[in-house]
């Protein structure tokens, strides 16, 4: 396996105040990692961060993704690399068809990578597909871009997207909040079925829950600005047992897992 | 009065021209006003927000008589099909394309004035304005009586689908740029049908300017839709004016597309003397470098249980300046009225300015009526959320401006013509800075 992204002493502010403080990860390509922390510990921004979101101000470090420089990047030109962020909140596009949205978003990054573009039959096809793969139906489409979608819709047409474009690394942002549990079955389910050994993917949560369906490689969690632990699936459960109180005791060590230093390769 | 005023006033004719004596006397009536006010100032309150100096500064004469017709010019191709098509040229009727359907009648006003059309000389002398001391705000409706002959007469015979009718306005540069009027007149008789749809363009770079009257008579459980798409040149001006009177359980719908001209105004007035009476009147505005686009929508409730919808969308950008009036009146015993505003407006430079003012006045019950105005900026969420899928900048700006103008487009009953309309809006939509 190879590694695919690489944050390296990230270091980053939102309106002036340091919201990263040094975050390392390595992740490798067929990987899914969770990234858990209470909240403001900096797990949206680092999301924000990857997707080339306007106000994150990198001010160290350096993000490589394929052996390129992510961070000096536009949005666009990262997703046309492969990087798809699944946004907690998706933004509404009232008038915007979702499908000539995804066809004009898909072909944009068929051109950039010198691909043929899809006429709207093969696009058609493409997303019939995706729906089967997904086990969704096809009501969304005809509507505008999450104008009107229920929280659990929204959600579901982020992974939509996510199926139709094949990122290389996706990162999912607090995708289970506001969901209730069948749609997050349902949100879980699809992000299974996208699996692959090419694809990385951090997930990104406050709540354990979301693991019981999404069952990562690693758990990371993110305090303050930085990993301090790192452990494999049952890390998420610990902490949902002793919750993250123990951070301000300083209790790693009581938590008997690997603390991030350790793991850290060379 | 401006000099400008003063020397298309010198410019009139002294003899009131050919046919009956009620249009001489029309004609002598619109002189008269126009001699005594002149042009519309920003004295005006309806002109507050758009000066006529650029016509002055350009040169701008007044046109009498025909041109000598030039071979080989022939009007940009209507943006649908349509079985029936006519070229307006400098405010003349240049010529009839297709036949019309039966119960469609279409002439050329100087020979229907001659011949006469039942309803014409009422529609005519019905125009409100010159006649009733209003001033000079409605110096241009003067001017255009005042030398009222050219223009186009459509007549739909009672209980005839004319289906849709094909109008395409041009004007050619020459030494001077010129002020050309017209008139348009449609009578629609009980239970007609037409779909009028207007198409103005430039055929070169001119500063030409038109004056256009239009007129509407839709009787009772007549249906006129009108579209009027105008693409003209950066430097002309098109001022406009439609009037449209409607009887019980008839139908207006407008849909207005402006995405050219220099300097252009419209004025549009319906008035819902019968119950029942539904108008929709829809807009997009589309402003970029110095172009300035006022629009003046008002709806008279006159009759119960009538409902009208103004809604318009506006994006502009570079030092564009849009003017956007509705005013809605329900007069009193115009019981049950519904009525609806919306309008919208994208700023996209920090140059460009927008003046909205919606205007609702009631003396009735039980009306249901709803108005908002509102000027904002692109969501830049939305913006990075579209370039977060792949598309860049320009392109994620643009979907978002056309999909705002776009929900104008939407509402035609034809989707082919919405299409077409929505793809020239995405091909001229203004871009930031």
């Amino acid at each position: 396996m190879s590694t695919m992204l690489k944050i390296t002493n990230l270091h980053a502010t939102v309106a002036g105040k340091e919201i990263l403080k040094g975050l390392n990860l390595e992740l490798e390509a067929g990987e899914i990692h969770a990234i858990m922390g209470p909240n403001g510990a900096g797990k949206s921004t680092l999301g924000n961060i990857l997707a080339g979101r306007e106000g994150y101000e990198v001010t160290q470090g350096e993000v490589m993704f394929n052996g390129k420089n992510l961070l000096d990047l536009e949005p666009e030109e990262r997703a046309c690399e492969g990087v798809f962020m699944a946004f907690q909140y998706p933004v509404e596009i009232p008038g915007v068809n979702n499908t000539y949205f995804l066809r004009a978003a898909l072909n944009a990054q068929r051109k950039y990578r010198g691909e043929e573009e899809l006429d709207s039959v093969g696009f058609l096809r493409l997303v019939r597909e995706k729906l089967e793969i997904l086990h969704i139906g096809d009501e969304l489409l005809h509507r505008a871009v999450n104008e009107g979608f229920s929280g659990g819709e929204k959600k579901r047409n982020e992974i939509f997207q996510m199926a139709v474009l094949e990122p290389t690394l996706a990162i999912l942002d607090e995708t289970d909040s506001g969901l209730d549990i069948d749609a997050l079955k349902t949100v879980a389910e699809g992000v299974n079925r996208l699996r692959s050994k090419d694809r990385g993917m951090i997930v990104v949560t406050h709540y354990q829950r979301l693991l019981d369906y999404i069952v990562p490689d690693k758990v990371h969690v993110l305090a303050d600005g930085r990993l301090v632990a790192t452990g494999g699936a049952d890390l998420a459960l610990k902490l949902e047992e002793q919750g993250y109180a123990w951070l301000e005791d300083g209790g790693i060590a009581t938590l008997n897992v690997e603390s991030a230093a350790q793991t850290a390769k060379p | 009065m401006s000099d400008f005023s003063t020397q298309l006033a010198s410019a009139l004719p002294q003899d009131m021209g050919s046919g009956p004596g009620w249009v001489k006397t029309l004609r002598q009536g619109g002189v008269q006003n126009f001699r005594a006010h002149g042009l519309p100032t920003r004295k005006d309150e309806a002109w507050k927000y758009t000066g006529l100096g650029v016509m002055g500064q350009n040169g701008v004469q007044l046109a009498t008589g025909f041109r000598s017709q030039v071979s080989g010019v022939s009007n940009p191709k209507p943006l649908a099909e349509s079985g029936c098509q006519v070229d307006m040229l400098d405010g003349q009727f240049l010529e009839q394309i297709g036949s019309p359907r039966p119960g469609l009648t279409v002439l050329p006003l100087a020979d229907a004035l001659h011949q006469g059309v039942a309803g014409l000389q009422t529609l005519l002398e019905s125009l409100p304005g010159p006649k009733s001391g209003s001033g000079s705000s409605f110096g241009f409706s003067a001017l255009n009586t005042a030398t009222l002959e050219p223009g186009v007469v459509v007549h739909v015979a009672a209980g005839t689908d004319a289906g849709r009718l094909s109008l395409t306005w041009s004007t050619r540069g020459d030494d001077v740029p010129l002020l050309f009027n017209s008139r348009v007149c449609l009578i629609l008789e009980t239970g007609a049908k037409l779909e009028l749809v207007e198409q103005f363009e430039s055929l070169d770079d001119n500063a030409n300017g038109s004056n256009i009257v239009l007129q509407a008579n839709v009787e009772e459980n007549a249906v006129l839709h009108h579209v009027r798409f105008q693409q003209e040149s950066e430097k002309a001006a098109l001022i406009t004016r439609t009037e449209v009177t409607q009887q019980a359980n008839s139908e207006y719908a407008y849909y207005g597309f402006d995405l050219g001209g220099g300097l252009v105004r419209h004025d549009l007035h319906t008035s819902l003397l019968g119950s029942g009476a539904k108008s929709g009147i829809n807009g997009a505005y589309l402003l970029d470098g110095n172009r300035h686009v006022d629009n003046h929508a008002r709806v008279d409730h006159i009759a119960p249980g009538g409902f009208s919808d103004q809604y318009f969308r506006g994006v502009a950008g570079g030092s564009g300046r849009a003017v956007f009036n509705t005013a809605v009146c329900v007069h009193p015993g115009a019981d049950e009225t519904e009525a609806r505003q919306s309008n919208a407006n994208i700023l996209l430079s920090a140059r460009a300015e927008v003046d909205t003012k919606p205007e609702l006045e009631i003396y009735a019950d039980e009306v249901i009526a709803s108005h908002g105005a509102t000027v904002g900026q692109l969501d830049e969420l939305a913006v990075f959320y579209l370039r977060s899928r792949g598309l860049n900048e320009q392109e994620a700006r643009q979907l978002l401006t056309t999909a705002f103008c776009q929900s104008v487009s939407d509402r035609l009953a034809d989707p082919v013509l919405g299409g077409v309309i929505s793809q020239r809006m995405m091909d001229v939509m203004p871009h930031a800075g």
